[in-house]
């Protein structure tokens, strides 16, 4: 409410404030929500890549099915879903740099995944951010499908530094909504001990 | 939806605000169709200029449902929104310069101790509404903002002087003088006198 001010009476502050509320609304000259609808939901970047991936992926599955199962690699050595937990891959203790920097990588997405399941009930999102999120969970859950055709080390590494880099994109979105909710959290202690 | 007199005492029910805060679109664009008049019309009588004005809108309610997982509702959505488009307002008036972030100075209008005080105008000085909103338009767009911030939409001096970035002394004499140069505006008669009364060159 206006406060009081001293330099108009009570009635003329009445009259002017009833007859500016009584001028009749106005509605933008054209439909403002296509742009808004546009600027919440951008054009996917990477959308144009989804489709040729995902038939790729289906002719890998294909293709999968029809080889004997003794030249499958086995299924705990492969993620079976996007964020879905990694912790039961067993990698196997060899010296190569390559099975090396694979085991480092299993142990990354291990990581990021843990990380991401903990904060994923907590973070708030706004429309972009979740888009963002559930495209890249899509491409993560390409690069599982791919993994799982992989018949060796030497065709998962690449694989599973895709893998790792999208989980890295993917806590990146998550990661700004999470420590907005962690600074929240700390103006509400700061708070709380300034009233003890 | 519950729409009570003031234009942007508008309710969204919790339902829509939650879906919202999830990313649903539906629930965006009802956000943004409650809204769009009470923005709209905040956001021209501020600036004055219809194309600034649907800018205005378009970027402050971006904002509004871009952050609208950080509402806490601690206070009402609507103050919440309308405070967004205030500031996107006024963000837009600095931005564009001393053109339109004008104010009615001490010296740009002659003002008697009276007018600033208890002159009552009758009630009659602001019936008509197409010449009020010609004289409104033809005040300086911070003087004006003042005005409808005051008037319209109940902000107190201080919380205008924090918006404007100015002194609680500024809003105040802000509205004083551009009610008296509405008045004026108004009232062709004393407008003709005040013509008459200066002093040629």
């Amino acid at each position: 409410m206006p406060d009081d001010d001293t330099t108009m009476n009570f009635d003329s502050k009445r009259s002017l404030g009833a007859a500016l509320r009584a001028l009749p609304t106005s509605a933008p000259p054209r439909d403002l929500w296509p742009g808004l609808a546009r600027a919440l939901n951008p054009p996917r970047r990477r959308a144009r890549m989804l489709l040729p991936m995902s038939f790729a992926a289906a002719v890998l599955l294909a293709l999968l099915w029809s080889l004997p199962i003794e030249h499958r690699v086995s299924p705990s050595a492969t993620p079976s879903a996007a964020v879905v937990s990694t912790s039961n891959v067993s990698a196997p203790m060899t010296d190569s740099p390559a099975d090396r920097e694979l085991d480092r990588l299993r142990a990354r997405s291990q990581m990021i995944e843990r990380w991401l399941q903990a904060t994923s009930a907590q973070a708030p999102h706004d429309g972009r951010d979740l888009m963002a999120a559930a495209e890249v969970e899509d491409m993560v859950g390409l690069v599982d499908v791919q993994l799982s055709a992989t018949r060796n080390d030497s065709d998962a590494l690449p694989l599973w530094r895709q893998r790792v880099a999208l989980l890295e994109d993917l806590s990146a979105i998550r990661a700004a909504p999470a420590a907005l909710n962690l600074g929240d959290a700390n103006r509400g202690l700061a708070s709380a001990a300034a009233t003890l | 939806m519950n729409v009570s007199a003031s234009n942007f005492q508008i309710e969204i029910p919790e339902t829509v605000l939650a879906r919202a805060r999830r990313g649903d679109n539906a629930a965006f664009e009802t956000i943004y169709r409650a809204f769009e008049r009470p923005a709209y019309t905040l956001a021209l009588r501020m600036s004055g200029d219809r194309d600034d004005a649907c800018e205005i809108v378009h970027d402050a309610m971006l904002r509004v449902l871009q952050r609208i997982a950080q509402f806490r509702g601690e206070s009402p959505f609507w103050g919440w929104v309308r405070q967004i488009v205030a500031n996107e307002a006024l963000m837009r008036m600095r931005r564009n310069g001393g053109r339109v972030f004008e104010s009615i100075d001490a010296e740009s209008v002659e003002l008697h101790s009276n007018d600033l005080r208890v002159e009552p105008p009758s009630t009659s000085i602001w019936p008509d509404a197409r010449g009020l909103d010609h004289a409104l338009n033809a005040l300086p767009s911070l003087t004006r903002s003042v005005l409808w911030l005051y008037h319209v939409e109940g902000y107190t001096h201080p919380e205008i002087a924090e918006m404007t970035g100015k002194t609680v002394s500024f809003s105040k004499s802000q509205v004083a003088r551009g009610t008296a140069r509405l008045r004026t505006l108004l009232d062709p008669l004393k407008e003709a006198a005040s013509c008459l009364m200066t002093t040629p060159p």
